[in-house]
């Protein structure tokens, strides 16, 4: 019994102490990030800060959301080195409470809008005016009061002019993957979504795409946080996510880069 | 308090209350049961009853999700008679009442196991049938158990939120106290959420007041 013991606290020591060595080497030489970033570009995000971890040794840890919810935590407070928000006004709020560099301040790339349908609806919505119809029940998209996706799907509709007979059907979400998840569970009909999250959709068909000069003009953007723990890694990240290497990354998933490279 | 607001809470509590009403003869019926009809089986139905009360509510309402979505094994069945559960006030009322069943089951449980048999057996001996022993003489005498386990489970639907984020959404027909509440925090209308927290502090004040009454008068 006491032997047994004299382990358990052998262990419990030796796992605390590995894990204070893991602390202290981490904030000496090789920093640890936080990105807030949104969902749509988070998967791009992922591949490009793979590619930064290996030539800078930094780890990347990304905090996803809606850009709302992940401005709504900066504002509160919530400690993060860079902020990428699918949209611009989610950016300004952050700017407007002081939460980010307003120098760093930066547009990387642009989007596009899809519409898709569940499988089961296949081949009946081709044109925007087949949201109108009775066979559409449910039309899932962000929160258009906020989740930029919904915002822009929102500006979308209106600018083409069905806005209000439609929006009775709208079933608004947290983030735009969860409309696409509605969508692919047959729960709603038709979402409106960014063209590249469709890649990893199941269940669905692209009803249409919206064409970039009749849509919304998609802004991602980015910025490093006010008072970020890493303020210079986060910096080089952010270059580095305007460089050819990593704008590949993105134009490779179907984001369309915007500026010039930087070298 | 604006009228979107007062909506919000009006709505809460009413499909709180048709929860606990639905609740009810189940919820009753399913007491009375393990109770009085012990049969082969009868742990694993009562483990079943309980599991919303041990899993996170969030994993009961991706459940539910699975089980009553337009292409889940319930919800196929609703979809083909043109009833649509996911996303509409009877998601909300469902995870409500699935949530609250198992407080009320509980309670209303240890109501009948109070109630003396010898009654239910003169009762019988005189010519009752069953039904008439359950309804003048056992549900009479386990009606401190019910009614409690009917407020522990009003209360619980009120206060849900994990299974119905997950069933309802934050639609505007669909909006609880609970999810309008992360709604707004999450959209930064702090302002909103804070008037909703206020009413909800009311309502369960509310509702705590009227529990001790019904306790305190004896029903």
């Amino acid at each position: 019994m006491i032997t047994r013991m004299a382990l358990f606290f052998v262990m419990t020591f030796a796992a605390s102490a590995c894990g204070l060595g893991d602390i202290g080497s981490g904030s000496s030489d090789a920093p640890r990030i936080v990105v807030s970033v949104a969902v749509s570009l988070s998967d791009a995000l992922r591949r490009a800060s793979d590619e930064f971890e290996r030539t800078t040794g930094v780890t990347v840890d990304l905090n996803v959301g809606g850009s709302d919810t992940l401005a709504t935590q900066l504002l509160a407070g919530a400690t993060g080195d860079l902020f990428v928000s699918a949209d611009t006004r989610q950016m300004d709020r952050v700017e407007a409470g002081g939460r980010i560099i307003t120098s760093t301040r930066v547009d990387l790339f642009s989007n596009q809008l899809v519409v898709v349908s569940s499988v089961d609806l296949a081949g009946y919505v081709s044109g925007i005016r087949d949201l109108e119809s009775l066979r559409v029940r449910r039309i899932a998209m962000g929160d258009p009061e906020s989740v930029p996706a919904g915002v822009y799907a929102q500006e979308f509709l209106k600018s083409v002019g069905i806005w209000d007979t439609v929006r009775s059907k709208v079933v608004p979400t947290r983030s735009v993957r969860a409309a696409l998840a509605a969508v692919e569970a047959g729960n709603a009909d038709v979402g409106v979504v960014y063209q590249t999250d469709v890649a990893l959709a199941e269940n669905v068909s692209i009803a249409f795409v919206v064409p970039v000069e009749q849509g919304p003009r998609i802004r991602y953007v980015a910025a490093v946080a006010a008072g970020a723990p890493h303020e210079s890694t986060a910096k080089q990240l952010l270059n580095f996510l305007r460089a050819t290497r990593a704008r590949r990354i993105f134009e490779d998933a179907g984001f369309i880069a915007l500026g010039g490279a930087t070298p | 308090m604006n009228f979107e607001l007062m909506q919000v809470v009006l709505f809460s509590v009413g499909m709180a209350a048709l929860a606990t009403v639905v609740m009810l003869p189940p919820g009753i019926a399913l007491a009375w049961i393990l109770v009085r009809r012990p049969f082969p089986g009868r742990t694993v139905l009562e483990t079943l009853i309980s599991l919303p009360l041990v899993l996170p509510p969030v994993a009961t309402g991706l459940i539910l999700l699975r089980l009553f979505g337009r292409r889940g094994l319930v919800g196929r069945w609703f979809d083909q008679l043109g009833i649509e559960v996911i996303f509409t006030w009877k998601a909300v009322v469902l995870a409500m009442a699935v949530m609250g069943l198992p407080l009320l089951v509980r309670a209303a449980r240890s109501g009948f196991e109070q109630v003396d048999r010898r009654y239910e057996r003169i009762a019988a001996t005189l010519g009752a049938n069953p039904v008439r022993v359950f309804l003048t003489i056992s549900l009479p005498l386990a009606r401190r158990g019910v009614m409690a386990g009917a407020v522990l489970g009003f209360s619980r639907a009120l206060g849900e939120f994990g299974a119905t984020v997950m069933i309802a959404g934050t639609l505007p027909g669909t909006r609880t106290l609970s999810t309008s509440i992360y709604a707004y925090t999450q959209t930064g209308q702090d302002a909103s959420a804070t008037v909703l927290l206020v009413a909800a502090a009311l309502v369960a004040f509310a509702a705590l007041f009227v529990s001790n009454r019904l306790s305190a008068v004896g029903l």
